[in-house]
């Protein structure tokens, strides 16, 4: 096709569209929206007894509060990196916080490692975890995908990572209000592990193609 | 507005006046461009995009010497410039918003021609080398075949050159020689048959 003419089809397509409001605040409205779900979600479950009680552990709170950071900061990065006039750095934004929330959760692996009795952790547990924890983080992951869905033209691997760091983060912040058991390990399996299957997924899909194409 | 150092009148807030108009960056004219056509406004985006593209023509030629390529890769950007124009926020320069896309489009167009370029073989000095032996091999074989249809009998010879070579039809030549129709098909069918295995035996000798 040649270049004027190409130009003549994409004026003749120029509907008029909304431009996006400031990228911070679509990231608020993001985390508003999300605070209420898993909100709403935390009162239908009932706030666990012990949390207040818990609170009071440096380890708990601080594993609370960088999370919750690194929910937001990743959220307020994903919107940014998405734009193509704003800086791919960007995406260090939630760095800090992840280190401490990641660090925090491993020191407690490596600290607190009581070997559980046995029978304690079911296969019927496991599933009803996940179960919460896929609907807790589902509503947030479409509605982000939702927002962010011009991001496919325009560095698209930074923005999916970005929106699930932030989904993990949120998630794992409310399921430790209502969840007895931590499931933060499961909560980022679970998030980034979907990533990197659908990366998996693309990347052979691509490579397929691309080979049909050279044996064409 | 303000006044940029360089004496070019920038857009800063957001609006689409008529007095922004006079402004000579391109980048203002560019912004303004933009803004229309994010309210539907064909023609002024049209401009926009006819604008843009000898620019984009030049900026993609610093990385692309194959003039498809730049094409190729120009057509891209600007699909991804109307793809995602909704991104685009008359209240900033325009500029980095343009070179964000471009350069995103350039860098994959590179990782794509990079991935190609391992599939094929570049054909050096060896490319001319194989056309001539061919072109040999080809008049070498036509020697071969008009020095075989020389030494068929006089009848065969004839009923090939008139009827194979000449591409002549049956009547004409069965007019020209004298021979029946008939002839002229055992002729011709003896003829090739001779020929077949006096070229097989050749290469066989060979």
């Amino acid at each position: 096709m040649i270049t004027s003419d190409l130009i003549r089809s994409l004026a003749e397509d120029a509907k008029p569209v909304r431009r996006l409001r400031p990228p911070l605040l679509r990231a608020f409205g993001w985390l508003c929206v999300s605070g209420v779900i898993l909100g709403a979600l935390t009162m239908w479950h009932g706030v666990r007894p012990e949390f207040l009680d818990r609170m009071r552990e440096v380890a708990y709170m601080v594993a609370m509060m960088s999370a919750m950071a690194t929910g937001i900061l990743a959220a307020v990065a994903a919107f940014m990196v998405g734009l193509p006039d704003r800086s791919p750095r960007w995406a260090l934004l939630p760095l800090p916080s992840l280190i401490v929330w990641l660090g925090n959760l491993g020191y407690q692996c490596l600290a607190g490692w009581e070997p559980l009795p046995p029978g304690a952790v079911t296969a019927g547990a496991a599933a009803s975890c996940l179960t919460t924890l896929i609907f807790t983080s589902l509503p947030l992951s479409l509605l982000l995908v939702g927002m962010l869905r011009h991001m496919v033209w325009f560095r698209p691997t930074g923005v999916i990572v970005l929106g699930s760091i932030a989904v993990s983060a949120l998630t794992s912040a409310s399921l430790a209000m209502f969840h007895p058991l931590d499931a933060t390990a499961m909560i980022i399996g679970w998030n980034l592990g979907t990533v990197l299957i659908v990366f998996a997924v693309m990347g052979l899909a691509s490579r397929i193609m691309r080979r049909r194409r050279v044996q064409d | 507005m303000a006044r940029a150092p360089n004496g070019n009148l920038r857009l800063v807030a957001s609006g689409e006046g008529g007095g922004a108009r006079a402004a000579r960056s391109p980048d203002v004219d560019w912004s303004i461009l933009m803004a229309h056509g994010q309210s539907g406004d064909a023609a002024a985006y049209r401009r926009l995009l006819e604008d843009l593209t000898p620019w984009l023509r030049l900026y993609v030629r610093r990385w692309f010497r194959d003039d498809r390529d730049v094409e190729d890769c120009v057509q891209e950007i600007l699909l991804t410039i109307h793809a995602i124009r909704r991104t685009y926020d008359p209240a900033r320069p325009f500029g980095p918003w343009l070179v964000g896309i471009a350069r995103r489009r350039v860098a994959d167009r590179l990782r794509k021609t990079l991935r190609t370029h391992g599939h094929e073989t570049d054909l050096g000095e060896d490319d001319d080398h194989a056309a001539t032996e061919d072109e040999n091999r080809h008049s070498l074989d036509r020697d071969k075949l008009m020095g075989a249809i020389e030494a068929l009998p006089p009848a065969q010879r004839t009923a090939i050159r008139m009827l194979k070579l000449e591409e002549k039809s049956l009547k004409e030549t069965s007019g020209e020689t004298g021979l029946s129709i008939a002839n002229l098909k055992v002729a011709t069918h003896r003829a090739l048959k001779a020929l077949k295995d006096m070229l097989s035996d050749r290469s066989e000798m060979k």
